[in-house]
C-alpha cells in the first residue's frame, strides 16, 4: 500500500528524554513515510507519550534529532510546526470549553490563513466558515455548531477535539489515544473518518492506542515501544504475534 | 567601614528573617491548597493590632502573644480556610486570587476604621551589646534567633514526623495522598494553622520597627512575595534565601542608594528574577510546557 | 456566538453612551462629572477586560498606563501639543510600555504575574512621586487645561462618551474578529492554541499592549477631567479597584466594564452614610458575588434572564 519509494515525512534519530535519572525515551529512531498510520503501542509508562512531546516540541529532548521532511525541527514551538503542517490530539481532551463548537474549529484553522494583520481586518470567521460547517458534517456535529463546548457529552468533545486536529488540513496528524473513552458504536464510524483522511486527504498519521483492536484494524504498521525503547516495528500481525511484544505486556 | 557593613549585614538579616516567615507562609499556603494569598501581609497586621488592643487593657506582651496567636488560628486560620478558600475554590484560582485581593481591601479598611490610619508604637527590646567594632542589638539578635528557631522547627516539623511528612505528600499530590490514607482535609488545615503561626510570630518581629499601621501589610506581603519566587517557589529552603536576600539587599540599598527608592528594591529584583532566573535562586527549572 | 448577539451586545453599550448624554442634561455638574468619570473609568476598565476577562492573563499595572496617559497629557499640552495628539502619544507610549511588560508574561503564568504587574504599578508610583523635575513629586501638576471647544463640564463629558464610543467599536471590532478568539483561546487552553498554531507569545505581549493603551487612553481623559493630578489616584488602590471594576461587571463579558464602572462611581455616593465603612462594605460584597458568580453580575443577571449559551 504505501510504496517503499514514498517520502519521510517524520523522522526520530536516537531521541532520547531523561527526567532525572529516568531515560523515559531511551534512544528511539523511526520513520513515518507519506500515507502510512503507524501505531504505536507498549505498556503503560513505556515512554509513548514522551515520545510524542518531544516530537512536537512539547518538550524538549535531552538529546537526538526530530526531522520534518528531511530538516531538523528539533525544539522547534508546537506553533511553529503546527503552522508547517502537523497537527495533534492529547491523551486528555483539550477543547476551548468557553467556545462554541464552530469557534472551536474556526479557531483551530484561522491561524493558517493570511497574515494575522490582515485576520484582524478580514472577516470574523477568517474566511472558514464553510470549512468548520463542512468539519461539523464529517464529525456529525451539525446540531451542536452554537453550543459550548463545555456542554457536550464526553463522546461529542472526543469527537471535536479530533476535528480541531484536522481542521486546518494537516499533512501529519498525531493521535494520542483517539479511542480511549469512546464507545464502540463512535469508534468505527470514527475509525472510518480516520481512513477516510488517510485515503483521501492524504494525510499521515501517527496513533498512539492501547485498544488493540482498533489498531489492529487502522493501522499499516505498528511499533511497540517497552521502557522507552523500540522492541518491535513491523506489520501489526507480525508485531502483535511479536514473543518480545507478548513478554513486554504480560511482564507489566 | 568593615563593622558598618557587618552592622548592616546584621539588621539586613534580622529584617530578612521576618521577611522569609511570612514567605515561608505564603509558599505553605500555595503548596497546600493553591491559594495566593493577597492579603498575607495584612495577616501580618491583624495580629499586630489584636496584641496593641489586648496590651490597651494593661496587659503585658507576653499575655497578649497568645491571644494573638489563638485569634489568628482561628481568624486567619480556620475562618480564611472555612469562609473564603473552600467555597471559592470550586470556581478555579483565577476568582480566589482576587477574592484574597478583595479581603486585603477589606482587612485594610476595617483595621483603619477600628485603630484609625495612625502608627502606632510597639514593645520591642532596647539596647544591645558591645562587641569590639559591631553592636550588636537585642532586636535583631533576638529576631535572627526566633525566625531562624521557627523555621529549624518547621522544617524538622515538616521532614521528621509522620504528619509533616503526610503534609508535604498532600501538597505534592492530593490525589495520592489520599489513596495512602492520609486525611487530606486535615493536612491542608494544618497547613492553613502553620500559616497563621507564622505570620503571628512575624508580627511579634517585625512591629517594634515598622509600627503598627492598617496598610503595613501592603510592603510586607509584596516583599514576601517576592522574596518566596525570589528563593524558588514551593520550597521552604527557598523563601528562607529569598526572605534573607531581600532583607540584606534592601538594608544596603536604603543606606547607600537614593532613600526613596527603597520600596523599588523588591520589585527590581521580582523583574530581574523572573525575566533571567524564573526558577528561582534554588528552584529547578521547569519543564517547557507551552 | 451568532451574529445577532453580537450585533445586540454592540447595540446596548452604544445606548448606554447615548443615555449618559442624555441624562447629563438634567444633571448638576457634580452628576455630569460622575458620568464622565465612569466614561474614563470604562475605557480604563474595557482595556483590562480585553487582557484579564478575554486573555486570562492577571495585570495590576492598569492604574500605571492611566498615569502614564495622565502624565502624557499633563505634560505635553502645555507645550503646544494638541489634546489628541498627546492621548495618541499616551496610548502608543503605554502600548510599548506594555509589550514590555508581557514579557515577564511570557514567563510565568497567572498569579505569578499578578505580583510583577503589581511590581511594575509600584515602580511606576515611585517614579511619579520621586521624579520631581518631571512630575512635580507630590505637588503634581496643576492648571491642566481642557482642548478647547469642550472646555464645559457637558462638553467634555461629550469628549469623554466620544472617546468611549470610538474604543467601543474598537474593542467590539477586535474582539469578534480572529484576534478575539486568539485571546480567548489564550485564556482557555493556552496549551491547545500553541498546537493550533496559535503565537502564543505574540498574541499574549497583543492582549497586554493593547489593554495598556486602552488605559493611557483613558489616563489622557482623566487629567483635563480633574485639571490637577498627582500620584496618589494611580497606586495600587486603584490597580485593584479596576480589576473589581472587571470582576464585579462580568470578566470577558463584553459590557461588564461598562457596569462593574457604574457601580464604582455610582455605589460610593448611594451608599454615603456608610461614609468610612464603605469599601470595607463594597468588598465584602465583591467577596460574596464571587463566591456566588465569579462572572459577576452580569453573568448573575443571565443565569436568571437565559440559559446560557454563549460569552458576549
Amino acid at each position: 500500500m504505501i510504496g517503499p519509494d514514498a517520502p519521510t515525512v517524520l523522522e526520530a534519530r536516537d531521541l532520547v528524554r531523561s527526567f532525572g535519572a529516568v531515560r523515559a525515551v531511551d534512544g528511539i529512531s523511526f520513520a513515518v513515510r507519506e500515507g502510512e498510520i503507524l501505531g504505536v503501542i507498549g505498556p503503560n509508562g513505556s515512554g509513548k507519550s514522551t515520545l510524542f512531546n518531544c516530537l512536537l516540541g512539547q518538550l524538549l529532548p535531552s538529546a537526538g534529532q526530530v526531522l520534518l521532511d528531511g530538516r531538523d525541527v528539533t525544539g522547534m514551538r508546537p506553533a511553529a510546526l503546527n503552522r508547517l503542517g502537523v497537527s495533534r490530539t492529547f491523551q486528555l481532551l483539550q477543547v476551548f470549553p468557553q467556545l462554541s463548537v464552530r469557534d472551536n474549529l474556526i479557531l483551530a484553522g484561522q491561524e493558517h490563513v493570511g497574515s494575522r494583520i490582515a485576520r484582524l481586518f478580514g472577516s470574523p470567521d477568517a474566511g472558514l466558515g464553510a470549512a468548520a460547517d463542512r468539519m461539523l458534517g464529517l464529525f456529525r456535529l451539525e446540531a451542536l455548531a452554537a453550543e459550548m463546548a463545555a456542554s457536550l457529552s464526553y463522546g461529542q468533545q472526543k469527537l471535536l477535539d479530533a476535528a480541531i486536529a484536522f481542521m486546518a488540513g494537516p499533512r501529519l496528524v498525531l493521535l494520542d489515544e483517539p479511542a480511549g473513552g469512546v464507545n464502540p458504536t463512535l469508534l468505527a464510524g470514527f475509525r472510518e473518518r480516520l481512513r477516510a483522511m488517510n485515503t483521501e486527504a492524504g494525510a499521515t498519521f501517527v496513533v498512539i492506542e492501547h485498544n488493540m483492536e482498533f489498531v489492529m484494524s487502522l493501522c499499516t504498521r505498528v511499533i511497540c515501544i517497552a521502557q522507552g525503547k523500540i522492541i518491535a516495528n513491523g506489520a501489526p500481525a507480525a508485531v502483535r504475534a511479536d514473543p518480545a511484544v507478548i513478554e513486554a505486556y504480560l511482564g507489566d | 567601614m568593615a563593622a558598618l557593613l557587618a552592622q548592616l549585614l546584621l539588621t539586613g538579616l534580622a529584617t530578612g528573617a521576618i521577611y522569609a516567615l511570612v514567605a515561608i507562609g505564603f509558599s505553605l499556603l500555595w503548596q497546600g491548597s493553591q491559594v495566593v494569598n493577597f492579603a498575607q501581609g495584612d495577616f501580618v497586621t491583624l495580629p499586630a493590632f489584636v496584641m496593641l488592643g489586648v496590651m490597651g487593657y494593661g496587659l503585658p506582651l507576653w499575655v497578649a502573644m497568645p491571644v494573638a496567636l489563638l485569634v489568628s488560628l482561628l481568624v486567619l486560620g480556620v475562618l480564611f480556610r472555612r469562609v473564603l478558600v473552600q467555597p471559592m475554590l470550586r470556581h478555579g484560582v483565577m476568582p480566589l486570587v482576587i477574592a484574597t485581593m478583595a479581603l486585603s481591601i477589606f482587612m485594610e479598611n476595617a483595621m483603619k476604621n477600628v485603630a484609625s490610619a495612625e502608627a502606632y508604637p510597639f514593645p520591642g527590646l532596647s539596647g544591645g551589646i558591645d562587641l569590639g567594632p559591631l553592636f550588636l542589638d537585642w532586636q535583631s539578635a533576638v529576631t535572627l534567633l526566633s525566625a531562624v528557631l521557627a523555621v529549624l522547627a518547621l522544617h524538622l516539623f515538616l521532614s521528621r514526623t509522620r504528619t509533616g511528612r503526610a503534609i508535604q505528600a498532600t501538597a505534592q499530590n492530593p490525589a495520592v495522598a489520599r489513596l495512602l490514607g492520609i486525611n487530606v482535609d486535615r493536612m491542608i488545615l494544618i497547613t492553613f494553622l502553620i500559616n497563621a503561626a507564622l505570620v503571628t510570630l512575624a508580627a511579634v518581629l517585625i512591629s517594634p520597627a515598622y509600627l503598627v499601621k492598617f496598610n503595613n501589610g501592603e510592603a510586607i506581603g509584596l516583599t514576601a512575595f517576592c522574596a518566596a519566587i525570589i528563593g524558588g517557589f514551593n520550597q521552604v529552603r527557598g523563601a528562607v534565601a529569598g526572605g534573607l536576600l531581600l532583607g540584606v539587599t534592601e538594608t544596603f540599598a536604603a543606606t547607600f542608594g537614593p532613600d526613596q527608592y527603597r520600596a523599588a528594591v523588591p520589585m527590581v529584583l521580582l523583574i530581574v528574577f523572573v525575566l533571567f532566573r524564573p526558577q528561582g535562586l534554588l528552584g529547578r527549572r521547569e519543564e517547557r510546557r507551552v | 456566538m451568532s451574529h445577532a448577539r453580537h450585533a445586540a451586545v454592540l447595540g446596548a453599550a452604544l445606548a448606554a453612551l447615548v443615555l449618559a448624554g442624555l441624562v447629563s442634561f438634567a444633571l448638576q455638574p457634580y452628576g455630569i462629572y460622575l458620568l464622565s468619570l465612569w466614561a474614563v473609568y470604562t475605557i480604563a476598565a474595557t482595556g483590562l477586560n480585553l487582557t484579564l476577562g478575554y486573555a486570562g492573563q492577571v495585570s495590576l499595572a492598569q492604574a500605571a498606563f492611566v498615569g502614564i496617559g495622565a502624565y502624557t497629557t499633563a505634560l505635553l499640552m502645555p507645550h503646544g501639543v494638541p489634546f489628541g495628539v498627546s492621548l495618541m502619544l499616551g496610548a502608543l507610549g503605554c502600548f510599548v510600555l506594555g509589550l514590555g511588560l508581557g514579557f515577564p508574561a511570557l514567563r510565568v503564568q497567572g498569579h505569578y504575574l499578578a505580583f510583577v504587574t503589581l511590581a511594575l504599578t509600584t515602580l511606576a508610583f515611585l517614579v511619579m512621586r520621586n521624579e520631581t523635575w518631571l512630575t512635580g513629586g507630590i505637588g503634581g501638576i496643576s492648571n491642566i487645561r481642557r482642548p478647547a471647544g469642550f472646555a464645559s463640564g457637558r462638553g467634555y463629558e461629550f469628549l469623554c462618551l466620544g472617546v468611549l464610543a470610538c474604543v467601543t467599536l474598537l474593542a467590539w471590532w477586535l474582539l469578534r474578529s480572529p484576534w478575539g478568539r486568539a485571546f480567548m483561546a489564550l485564556r482557555e487552553n493556552p496549551m491547545r492554541a500553541a498546537s493550533l498554531g496559535v503565537d502564543v507569545r505574540a498574541y499574549t505581549l497583543l492582549a497586554f499592549a493593547i489593554g495598556a493603551a486602552l488605559g493611557g487612553v483613558a489616563g489622557a481623559l482623566y487629567a483635563p477631567l480633574v485639571q490637577y493630578i498627582e500620584p496618589s489616584p494611580f497606586s495600587l488602590d486603584f490597580s485593584l479597584a479596576l480589576l473589581l471594576m472587571v470582576v464585579v461587571g462580568g470578566s470577558g463579558l463584553f459590557l461588564g466594564p461598562f457596569l462593574g464602572a457604574l457601580v464604582a462611581v455610582l455605589l460610593p455616593e448611594w451608599l454615603r452614610f456608610l461614609q468610612d465603612y464603605y469599601l470595607v462594605i463594597y468588598a465584602a460584597l465583591v467577596i460574596v458575588l464571587l463566591a456566588l458568580c465569579p462572572e459577576g453580575l452580569i453573568g448573575l443577571a443571565e443565569r436568571h434572564l437565559f440559559r446560557r449559551k454563549g460569552r458576549a
